[in-house]
């Protein structure tokens, strides 16, 4: 057995040519088709981190802008509500304002309408009060009544002056006696020779019944009227407390 | 059959005798380049199958040199690989008919064990200096300097004599018994060399890779990255 060293530089050569060229060719190009992998996994992975900070900065941003939106409507919330309640007290206050002045117009006018109330109960009260008087006295209109007015009648006729009596004498229409009720033939002669004798002269005088009067006598003529009944004292007394109300 | 100590000498150039081993050296040689070159053409960002596959095979061979040196594979990938590829095609060329491996002739397992026994002197020198490399023979005491120098000349001539016994038994197995039982017999015993020619490719490379760590870690003056190999893959150049 001998050992062919020619055989053995030659095949360490070979070899040695075989490692550079292998290197050449095959392990540096896959390694480095490895390594470009890599580095553009890597690169990406650095894209993907940087996109994801500058995400994570826009949603840092948005949730910023989110709180200031808020924090400004909280804003405008509050002062929307204070000027809405400024103007609701201004509102308020006039209504109030408003309400008051009503109030004492209506309390006026109230007090108004319950005075003329009661001036109109009163005045109605008084009316027929005087009704009701009427109708009581209507009840004593007694022949003696009757002679009683027939006797003031007299007086009073008596109590006028000479002038007046002589004007209703010389009345160009005559002068009217009436009564409030019909009266007999003998009963109206007393009363109309009583008042002519009370007028003096010869005056022209007729009898006329009038049942307004309740009770009494008056004298009548065109420019003259002599009242003496319980109506027109009735009368006199309504106009008293009309005008004392 | 001739002997397989003996070496077919098929031409002669000048001084130097081209025999078989040497012939078939080449066109292994020619195949491996050619074939690579082939392979590696159009490498992109998003692998083929082929692309794919030959990525997870200088991938496996990163991690190995990772996990037996503790060092960036890259320095050693191309050495180390091409031992491993060249010699498993060298043994599984005997399935060729006609063609006997080139890792079965002494010269060439010869060759193979002074480049590693080189290698190993160059990647000391280089991690360390020269005085790293002298050093790392006075390792852990001066006094075994002589069996440190005796050991890694030993240890290159057990390699190559285990890859030549192994594929040289091999192919001198399958002759006889292709001589003797005809054409079928031989398959399991062929197949059988499958089995040992990636075994030893990988026990030759494995070796040979100890054997350089050692150097660059006895000579240099750091203790060595323990980075493991995908993340070492990015220094490379």
């Amino acid at each position: 057995m001998t050992l062919d060293w020619w055989g053995l530089g030659l095949q360490a050569i070979n070899v040695l040519i075989l490692v550079w060229l292998l290197s050449r060719v095959f392990w540096r190009p896959v390694a480095g088709a490895i390594t470009r992998r890599q580095e553009a996994a890597q690169a990406l992975l650095e894209e993907g981190k940087t996109a994801q900070a500058k995400a994570n900065a826009a949603l840092a941003d948005i949730a910023a802008a989110r709180t200031g939106i808020a924090a400004e409507r909280d804003a405008i919330l509050a002062e929307a509500k204070t000027a809405a309640d400024k103007v609701a007290k201004a509102t308020l206050k006039d209504a109030q304002t408003k309400a008051d002045s009503l109030i004492a117009a209506a309390r006026t006018a109230i007090d108004r309408d319950r005075n003329t109330a009661r001036k109109e109960n009163a005045t109605r009260a008084t009316e027929l009060s005087v009704e009701i008087a009427a109708r009581l006295l209507d009840r004593f209109n007694t022949p003696s009544v009757q002679a009683t007015f027939l006797a003031q009648l007299v007086e009073a006729i008596a109590d006028m002056s000479a002038s007046d009596r002589a004007a209703l004498i010389a009345s160009a229409d005559g002068t009217t006696i009436v009564t409030a009720t019909d009266t007999e033939d003998a009963e109206s002669a007393k009363i109309e020779r009583a008042i002519k004798d009370a007028l003096g002269g010869t005056p022209s005088v007729r009898l006329v019944t009038d049942p307004s009067l309740i009770a009494g006598l008056e004298l009548r003529s065109g420019h003259f009227v002599l009242h003496n009944s319980w109506r027109a004292d009735l009368k006199a007394i309504l106009k008293e407390v009309e005008n004392a109300g | 059959m001739n002997s397989p100590l003996d070496s077919t000498v098929l031409f002669q150039i000048g001084p130097v005798p081209i025999t078989l081993a040497i012939v078939t050296t080449w066109a292994i040689m020619a195949i491996l380049v050619i074939g690579a070159f082939a392979l590696t053409r159009r490498l992109d960002l998003r692998p083929t199958r082929r692309q794919a596959a030959l990525e997870l095979m200088v991938a496996t061979l990163d991690t190995q040199i990772t996990e037996t040196t503790g060092a960036a594979p890259a320095p050693y990938r191309g050495f180390i690989g091409t031992l491993f590829l060249f010699i498993l095609v060298a043994n599984w060329s005997s399935l060729v008919p006609g063609v006997d491996p080139p890792t079965a002739q002494l010269e060439t397992d010869a060759a193979l064990a002074v480049l590693v026994f080189l290698s190993v002197i160059w990647f000391g020198i280089r991690a360390g200096g020269v005085g790293g490399w002298l050093k790392s023979f006075a390792a852990p005491n001066p006094v075994m300097i002589p069996l440190n120098i005796l050991q890694s000349l030993t240890r290159v001539f057990s390699m190559f004599v285990r890859l030549f016994g192994n594929v040289m038994s091999g192919v001198f197995v399958i002759g006889i018994v292709a001589s003797l039982a005809g054409l079928l017999v031989p398959i399991p015993l062929m197949a059988l060399d499958l089995l040992t020619g990636l075994v030893q490719a990988y026990i030759f490379a494995v070796l040979a890779m100890v054997f350089i760590t050692s150097a660059v870690e006895s000579g240099a003056p750091s203790p060595p990255n323990t980075d493991l190999a995908p993340s070492q893959t990015k220094k490379e150049s």
